[in-house]
């Protein structure tokens, strides 16, 4: 599914670093490997004999059902990961993200009231950031993960002075 | 210090004196009520405070209570001592706390909104708090309390003028209160109706209704009982309603939109003109029988009160007919950016399909809200988005175009499918959420880009975050005319181009 129709025609979108990926799969094993396992330890424990309770097709099913489905997000990371742009317009910054649930942001610079970079410790290993922008509304949840360092930073440095240049009251 | 001192010279402040008393007389009250009770029986009981059997106890109750008594007060004295405020420089500043300072400030031309507030008590005694929002203050208003009820209309006077921009930050004038028009009047007889006839009422019935079914089929009266904490709870909210909605009148004048409310409490809101970033009409489905509705705002600053204060605060009409609806949309939008307004608001409060050239849910997804996507729909004119929405609880949101924070698009599979898209307008926290929902792929993708660039658009042409700034200050006192609606009108147009 490569559509893109909910996007403005005539974007040049700039993808997100493709190390993110790792950060996305680093997330994934502690988040869904930790699920499963603890799912699964009915099933070790009545194959031990030590509990009778649970069948043996519940206790198979259910971390059986979880893994199946932490297996999909993982085929899905990079493709999500490549479905992450964004481009700066002259007047605001466009975001995109989702494959299936899509979503496109528009954010106008004189909107921007900061503008944060985060580096998580995987992010640091990996010379990466996340940018996020905030204005006056708390809809405004606008975070670009996955950016090189030195873009992160130019990016930064570029939307402030565009947001400064540019800067409305409410 | 004396109360016909003026308040703009600069200087440093104290707010009144008997401010720490109003605002903590409860545990003055629970002070003296604790210790002293056992002495009040006596005397009540005519046995005198000092009787025959006079112990220790009461001595040492006394005591006691007129130690934390005197520690109370100390407090109290320090509190106002140290409590101070300024007006200078663009700038207001209040100074509180002895051991832990705090100085707050707030730029007079980021003002979002001024409330004068009267609890009971403070009432009684002609105090009144002084409270405003700031847009970049962070998410605590400002406060002053307790002041002069003149002292602190003076003051509002004072910071609206210079945050309208007429009187400079650096002079020392007194702004004289800007006079205002009484637009509308809502009468104690509608609120009571409004409520009766509100979706809580509606749900009362309901429940009555259950529990007469449960308590015949199984016989027993039980069920009756349980109700009784709904019921309280329920008062509690009507009282409530009824306490705030009181006496709700909309007045306007050159400084903005005021709001006057309250049976018990008052409270006397200012809104500048400009300052509403969303709106949103809804008619409860009992309503629709007396073609009623109500106003819900925006305004930065108010949505950060979660509580029932907030809730009160963002009604900008408790409940109202059509041409009270009009009225106050004329005055927060008073360009409405289209040839026919009156036609155009009706499609949106009441219409369907595409009057007046509203945008719907197209035919192809009607299965995906089969009694909505007639009416949820979209219209753009000049200066503002207009988003419908709801069969039953009909809603009508309106957004001036400078007032967009963000925009967003979402669409779920689901929603591809059926090639439609939700459009989702980010504004600053309140009630309103603006969201046009299911609109044709297209059409979303088409108000998406323009939207953005009219937003654009509309901020370059608003200039000034001093919005009478472009005026000559001499056309601000202007008597209070009988055109007042389009005189207030003409004073906000540099704000909206």
């Amino acid at each position: 599914m490569r559509t893109v129709a909910i996007d403005p025609p005539g974007i040049q979108w700039l993808r997100v670093s493709p190390k993110y990926v790792t950060v996305r799969l680093v997330e994934w094993a502690i988040g869904n490997l930790v699920m499963v396992g603890l799912f699964s330890l009915p099933l070790l424990f009545v194959e031990l004999g030590w509990w009778r309770w649970p069948p043996l097709w519940l206790a198979v099913a259910v971390p059986a059902a979880l893994l199946l489905l932490a297996l999909w997000r993982l085929v899905l990371i990079p493709r999500q990961v490549k479905a992450i742009g964004y481009a700066e317009r002259d007047d605001d910054l466009l975001i995109r993200r989702g494959i299936f649930f899509q979503r496109t942001m528009v954010v106008p610079y004189g909107r921007m009231q900061y503008v944060d970079v985060a580096v998580g410790p995987v992010e640091r290993l990996l010379g990466l950031c996340t940018l996020k922008l905030h204005t006056a509304s708390t809809g405004t949840n606008a975070h670009l993960p996955g950016l090189p360092a030195a873009e992160g930073a130019r990016l930064r440095e570029q939307l402030s002075a565009r947001g400064e240049a540019r800067l409305a009251g409410l | 210090m004396t109360q016909e001192q003026t308040v703009v010279d600069g200087d440093w402040h104290r707010v009144h004196p008997a401010s720490p008393f109003v605002r903590g007389w409860v545990a003055l009250a629970a002070i003296v009520y604790f210790f002293g009770r056992d002495t009040f029986e006596r005397a009540l009981q005519g046995r005198g405070t000092i009787g025959d059997n006079f112990n220790e106890r009461t001595l040492w109750l006394l005591a006691g209570g007129g130690v934390v008594l005197l520690l109370a007060l100390g407090s109290f004295l320090l509190s106002w001592y140290f409590t101070r405020y300024q007006l200078a420089e663009g700038y207001v500043r209040v100074n509180t706390g002895f051991l832990f300072k705090q100085q707050r400030q707030a730029r007079l031309d980021r003002v979002q909104a001024i409330d004068i507030v009267q609890p009971l008590l403070a009432r009684i005694f002609g105090l009144a708090e002084l409270k405003f929002e700031v847009a970049d203050a962070g998410h605590s208003a400002v406060r002053l309390s307790y002041l002069r009820l003149a002292q602190a209309k003076q003051l509002r006077a004072t910071i609206l003028g210079r945050a309208a921009g007429i009187a400079d930050g650096s002079e020392t004038v007194e702004v004289p209160e800007a006079p205002e028009q009484v637009v509308l009047y809502l009468p104690p007889g509608r609120l009571v109706g409004s409520l009766i006839l509100s979706e809580q009422s509606f749900f009362i019935v309901l429940s009555a209704i259950a529990s007469v079914l449960l308590s015949v089929l199984t016989e027993s009266r039980a069920f009756i009982l349980y109700l009784i904490p709904a019921i309280l709870g329920l008062g509690t909210a009507y009282w409530r309603s009824f306490n705030t909605g009181y006496n709700f009148t909309a007045a306007i004048s050159p400084d903005g939109i005021r709001l006057r409310y309250g049976l018990l409490d008052t409270r006397a809101q200012t809104v500048p003109p400009g300052r509403i970033q969303a709106l949103k009409v809804t008619q409860p489905p009992l309503w629709r029988i007396l073609g009623w509705y109500r106003i819900h705002v925006n305004v930065a600053g108010y949505g950060e009160h979660r509580r029932s204060e907030g809730e009160h605060r963002t009604m900008l009409l408790p409940v109202g007919r059509k041409p009270e609806v009009m009225m106050m949309l004329s005055l927060v939008l008073p360009d409405p950016g289209t040839a026919d307004p009156e036609r155009v608001f009706t499609a949106g409060l009441t219409g369907l399909d595409s009057d007046a050239g509203f945008v719907t849910t197209p035919r192809r997804a009607w299965i995906l809200s089969p009694l909505g996507w007639r009416r949820n729909g979209f219209l753009s004119t000049e200066t503002a988005l207009l988003l419908r929405s709801g069969r039953l609880w009909r809603r009508l949101v309106v957004v001036p175009h400078q007032r967009t924070q963000s925009i967003a698009l979402h669409q779920g599979p689901l929603a591809r499918l059926f090639g439609v898209a939700d459009l989702v307008l980010h504004t600053t926290p309140g009630p309103v959420a603006p969201r046009l929902i299911q609109a044709a792929t297209e059409e979303a993708v088409g108000v998406f880009d323009q939207q953005a660039a009219r937003a654009r658009k509309a901020r370059r042409l608003q200039s000034s975050e001093q919005w009478l700034a472009q005026l000559a200050p001499t056309a601000l006192p202007a008597p209070p005319s009988t055109h007042a609606i389009q005189h207030a009108s003409t004073q906000e147009e540099p704000d909206h181009g």
